[in-house]
């Protein structure tokens, strides 16, 4: 048995190489670093860094992808001895794989095979690797279920994965890689695509079980966070490079390189905007220091731009030989708010609380069941299809969350633009043109761009594209959707900047619609927590992040992870939390929603006995 | 081994030189053979296997077959195409709408077409082209009709995957007219998938028109087809082979050059492989 | 349960249209039931005496009712050709033609889904590109030249089985079987080639999944990960693609069993098309597309078996 000082793994000038049509690609090079017994290691980096490709030679699974290892050595000490990795063969890779390193990943909802029980998933590596009976291997998988916390682990066994939420989905992943008691546990972005609340489970989760086993975690991120939250030691990789390496303190403290310092100065951190009056751009590495006083500050206009009645939409659940209406999803239900001249709103929740379905209700694009929707005092909702073009899609335009699905990849980025230009009769012949360079100007888009195609562009200079789209109108209000969230962070920095600095400068309003906490709080005036439909609280950004009064703001805000070592937050294991269906049966009347109004403007759901 | 990309890659190269080929005989034959040389009866060389003289055989009435054969190409190709146009004339509007506006439209057109598709393709077409009294033209309107569900049934569906796209909501907060929408935004998106089904739908047309003409219920004597041709040489199978693979080279060369070519087409137009990061 | 109760209404509904679509094709014909019986040359006065007496007068949805009543109680007519009445005569007719089509069905998935898998598993590499490159001939070739191909080969060259006719399995089963061979392969070829294909993209696309990675994580070993773990996930779409190529079925055996003289429901059709027997085209279309339908809904229910995410929606 290796002591604490030799490493468990150490990772030696690995280089792993694709072949493709256009010859052979380099996915990582040069990459050298070590994981001690206990300890984690977060592999930072943004989409394209290498940083997956690393943990997938690690147990050689990047062959199955047409990867090759070309150079290096990847040394395990194994239960066997040492041995390197980058040289085994296959029968003993098969050993060592779901036995001595277990791997998780980030999907928990295709992680698992949807046709095999939870049992037979579990129970087939136990077989393989200890040579359990059927009998044995079960009371095994028990006793992990029982270890990763799932209620009901006797009924789990018996379900398929369908029949399971995404949160314990990943604990059932988890579980089966415990199984063997591996001295390694790779998680290859294992909360990505969860829920805050639920990241929060899942973190804490994987924290004990390397706490109670004394195992390694070697952690693949790209979400500075998480690294803040749980790293012991950190890796920072940029394009296939391995950039810095040391421990976290020292890394968010005093990082050595620049990409590290542009990479931790993009990332918006909660409670930074503690005191702060408005929003405020984030202060980027090379480039100019954006001035902060210049963010608006709501003017005190008294008649808010919109007002949003006791929304409500549902969405029919279809069934049967005529395609009836069988149940109805309440996506929004009776939510109220208004938005001044200038100010973001921010909607903030998990996914299915019916956020952004509120968003698409205002403009229409989902049809709302009832309420009111008034843009200066015109009911948006009481118009027919030519009026919401003339008045509505005048004022109110939408980004989309994903950039590769929000503009046309069959039309020229200029044609796209001009679209509204020339539908609203806002420009005609040569003006539209010298509308659209300037438009692209004003997202700092280069005017070659205009004559190109949607898929010569990258991620965020598409949804530069979006949103100039959308101001080609002169909106009043911008209703975003997600619109950073697909963004890798030091982009996703750059266009909230932007949005900003525009907001600043022409005084548009904004809807806000996202589920990031941490950016919320820095561009918003004033915040909407919703949940299951309602809005469960609302009140200015000070009142909802400094004084929260709903239990549900208090768990989402308290879930958050924070981009600050020296503030941990991760504890010991929650409690399962289950989400309650938002579907019901046709001719259910909810109640109405009730406020109490805790602070001027500050305004929390009434809890209703239920 | 890994096979070299430029060799995968040359399926559609290879499928594209046999469709032009193809296409060139159908349009040049009929230019450059008169058409006495295919109908020519050399009652000396009845069912004469292949020579000097005749270098691909002759049938049952000292018919040349290399002229037959490349006359035949005319005939095959152009019912193929005018049928699979026929399909797309139809369902490309009734796939759009069902697609695009859904509901009760959307609901009334699929049960049709589910319908229809409940009937094996050639037993309609042959069941059509035995209505109308089998022709030219008939077979063309029976291929045709037979296939347009297909058509109408992916279309509608590529309309209603391209209809909630992010991008035709924007379009429409954009101003645009459903019009506008239709032609501008959904049509260009879904032609990679009605290009690649055309082509698809070609192949299965060329097989189509050679089966119906085989059963008597489709092309015509005298019109020279590749069905027909199959169908003349049951009785002398023993005889002279050559008679039945002439023709039937020339059917499984057409349709296998349609399907290389269907089959590259789609993996170069395949959404999932362009676009990403 | 009541997803089955949907499908059987959904099923009805698709019959009666079935039946009005049946109706509508086989009543344009220019020639009628009268004059099919007495000739062309017939005496007019007769002509519209029958013409009276058979209801060939009243308009064409009392016809229509008529004819679907008839239908419903298991009178479905006589045959204008064979004389006889249709009803018996189809379902001797679909006994012989469903030796073929299961036989043929079972050859293709037999031999397609493990070359399919094995092609999969090999993707890009010679395995796949010779096994793919045999496929694509495959569906490439009319079916009738198939049979032509094997006609010429095992029963004119090698002379190993009879090129012709059919004998009731009850009579003679080895007889029979011999006489179903050739038109079983002739079926058979083309479709094994068509589902070679699809299941070659249904796994290719299933070994890409997130879930065989994790299955490869567990140590489990390659045979196990792509022959349970994959086919598991491919038996359902396999199968949906195999239930709608039997509708390709009914449609090549007009050909196949026309070509082999083998008298099934497929040789019946093209005799009563050829000969515009209208009752009896009426009545085998009818039949046929019926029976097409209910393949696909037994494969529908199947697949709730296979794919435990059915069962809740």
């Amino acid at each position: 048995m290796p002591d604490g000082n030799t490493p468990l793994v150490s990772v030696e000038g690995l280089r792993v190489e694709f072949a493709s049509d256009g010859g052979t690609i380099v996915g990582v090079e040069n990459v050298s670093f070590s994981v001690a017994p206990g300890e984690t290691v977060c592999i930072v980096g943004e989409s394209g860094s290498g940083k997956s490709v690393t943990s997938l030679s690690l147990m050689r699974l990047v062959e199955f992808g047409g990867g090759t290892i070309a150079e290096g050595r990847l040394r395990f000490a194994g239960q066997g001895g040492e041995i390197d990795l980058a040289q085994a063969d296959p029968e003993t890779m098969r050993g060592i794989r779901g036995n001595e390193i277990g791997m998780i990943f980030q999907e928990p909802m295709t992680s698992l095979n949807p046709v095999f029980t939870i049992e037979r998933q579990m129970t087939d590596g136990l077989r393989a690797h200890r040579g359990l009976s059927g009998a044995q291997a079960r009371q095994r998988a028990l006793e992990l279920l029982q270890e990763v916390r799932i209620p009901e682990p006797e009924r789990r066994l018996k379900q398929y994965p369908h029949e399971l939420s995404g949160g314990m989905r990943q604990r059932v992943v988890i579980a089966m890689a415990m199984a063997c008691r591996p001295r390694l546990l790779i998680a290859d972005e294992p909360t990505t695509a969860l829920d805050v609340t639920i990241q929060a489970e899942i973190l804490a989760l994987i924290d004990r079980l390397k706490r109670e086993n004394g195992m390694a975690v070697l952690f693949i991120t790209h979400d500075m966070a998480v690294v803040a939250q749980m790293a012991d030691r950190v890796v920072v990789m940029y394009r296939g490079n391995l950039v810095e390496e040391g421990p976290v303190g020292r890394i968010f403290a005093a990082p050595q390189e620049e990409y590290t310092r542009a990479l931790l100065a993009a990332v918006p951190r909660l409670g930074d905007m503690r005191g702060k009056p408005g929003p405020e751009p984030l202060r980027l590495v090379g480039a100019d220091a954006p001035d902060s006083v210049q963010a608006a500050v709501p003017p005190g206009d008294p008649e808010p731009l919109l007002q949003v009645l006791h929304l409500t939409t549902r969405y029919p659940v279809k069934g049967g030989l005529f395609r009836r209406t069988v149940a109805n999803v309440h996506a929004v239900e009776d939510v109220s708010f208004d938005i001044a001249k200038g100010e973001t709103l921010a909607l903030v929740g998990e996914s299915g609380c019916g956020k952004s379905s509120c968003g698409r209700s205002i403009l229409r694009l989902a049809e709302p069941t009832s309420g009111q929707v008034l843009l200066d005092r015109t009911d948006v909702l009481a118009l027919n299809e030519r009026d919401l073009r003339r008045k509505v899609w005048r004022d109110i335009q939408m980004v989309f969350q994903d950039p590769f699905a929000s503009l046309n990849p069959y039309m020229r980025l200029a044609a796209q633009v001009a679209e509204p230009l020339s539908n609203f009769g806002i420009a005609k012949g040569s003006e539209i043109e010298d509308r659209i360079a300037a438009l692209f100007d004003r997202v700092e888009l280069p005017r070659s761009f205009m004559r190109r195609f949607p898929h010569e562009l990258s991620g965020g200079q598409r949804q530069r594209v979006a949103i100039a789209r959308a101001l080609a109108v002169s909106p009043k209000l911008i209703v975003a959707d997600e619109a950073v969230s697909a963004l890798d962070v030091s982009v996703q920095a750059q266009v909230l900047n932007l949005m900003m600095e525009l907001q600043s400068t022409l005084g548009i309003s904004y809807l806000f619609i996202s589920h990031d906490m941490a950016v919320v709080e820095r561009v918003s005036h004033r915040v909407g927590v919703m949940y299951l439909g309602r809005l469960v609280e609302i009140g200015s950004r000070a009142q909802i992040f400094e004084n929260p009064r709903h239990p549900y703001t208090h768990s989402l805000l308290s879930a958050v992870p924070i981009a600050d070592p020296a503030r941990r937050t991760v504890r010991d294991d929650l409690k399962f939390r289950p989400i309650p269906s938002p579907v019901f049966p046709v001719g259910h009347e909810p109640a109405p929603s009730v406020y109490d109004e805790v602070e001027p403007g500050h305004l929390v759901l009434r809890q209703q006995a239920s | 081994m890994r096979i070299p990309a430029a060799f995968r890659r040359s399926k559609g190269l290879i499928g594209a030189i046999l469709v032009l080929s193809v296409f060139l005989v159908a349009l040049l034959a009929p230019v450059f053979i008169p058409e006495d040389w295919a109908t020519q009866m050399d009652m000396r060389a009845r069912l004469s296997p292949p020579t000097w003289a005749h270098p691909l055989g002759t049938d049952q009435l000292g018919r040349d077959l290399m002229y037959r054969v490349l006359l035949g190409a005319q005939t095959s190709i152009y019912i193929a195409s005018a049928a699979v146009l026929m399909s797309i004339v139809i369902g490309l509007p009734l796939g759009l709408i069902s697609g695009y506006v859904g509901r009760t439209t959307d609901n009334v057109l699929m049960r049709l077409v589910d319908t229809l598709l409940s009937f094996p393709a050639l037993l309609l077409a042959l069941t059509i082209s035995a209505v109308l009294g089998p022709n030219l033209q008939n077979t063309i309107i029976a291929i045709g009709i037979a296939f347009t569900p297909f058509l109408a049934r992916i279309i509608r569906g590529e309309a209603l995957r391209v209809a909630q796209m992010p991008y035709v909501e924007g379009a429409r907060t954009a101003g645009n007219s459903d019009f506008r929408i239709i032609v501008h935004h959904i049509l260009p998106n879904i032609m990679p998938a009605v290009i690649v089904q055309s082509t698809i739908s070609l192949a299965f047309a060329i097989l189509a028109e050679a089966g119906l003409s085989f059963l008597g219920l489709g092309t015509q004597p005298p019109d020279a087809s590749w069905g027909l041709m199959i169908q003349a040489s049951r009785d002398y199978l023993d005889r002279a082979p050559w008679t039945a693979l002439v023709p039937g080279v020339a059917v499984a060369v057409t349709v296998l050059g349609l399907n290389m070519f269907g089959d590259a087409l789609r993996d170069a137009l395949d959404p999932r492989a362009k676009g990403g990061s | 349960m009541s997803y089955l109760v949907n499908r059987l209404l959904s099923m009805m509904l698709t019959l009666f249209l079935i039946s009005v679509i049946t109706f509508t094709v086989t009543n344009i014909l220019p020639g009628d039931v009268a004059m099919m019986i007495m000739g062309t040359q017939s005496n007019p006065e007769a002509l519209a005496g029958l013409r009276q007496s058979l209801g060939l007068n009243d308009p064409l949805i009392v016809q229509y009712g008529r004819w679907i009543g008839g239908m419903l109680t298991g009178d479905w007519g006589n045959s204008l050709v064979f004389k006889e009445p249709i009803a018996p005569l189809l379902l001797q007719k679909m006994k012989a033609s469903a030796l073929i089509v299961l036989f043929s069905m079972s050859i293709a998935l037999v031999c397609a889904v493990p070359l399919g898998v094995w092609a999969a598993v090999h993707a890009n590499r010679w395995q796949d590109t010779a096994a793919s490159s045999a496929s694509l001939v495959g569906v490439s070739l009319p079916d009738f030249f198939w049979g032509i191909m094997l006609i010429l080969l095992f029963a004119r060259g090698l002379g190993w089985l009879p090129s012709s006719g059919f004998i009731d399995p009850a009579d003679d089963i080895w007889g029979a079987m011999r006489h179903a061979l050739l038109p079983s392969l002739a079926l058979g070829l083309g479709l094994m080639a068509h589902l070679t294909r699809m299941t070659r993209a249904t796994m290719t696309g299933i070994l890409n999944q997130e879930f065989i990675r994790v299955a490869r994580a567990k140590g489990l070993d390659e045979g196990t990960v792509v022959w349970r773990y994959g086919l598991a996930n491919a038996v359902g779409p396999v199968m949906t693609v195999a239930g709608l190529q039997v509708g390709y079925l009914f449609g090549s055996i007009i050909v196949i069993e026309s070509l082999f003289n083998f008298t099934g429901m497929g040789w019946l059709t093209y005799q009563a098309l050829l000969n515009r027997d209208i009752p009896l085209i009426q009545a085998s279309v009818f039949v046929i597309a019926a029976v097409v339908m209910l393949a696909n809904l037994i494969v529908d229910l199947l697949y709730v078996a296979v794919d435990p995410r059915i069962r809740l929606s």
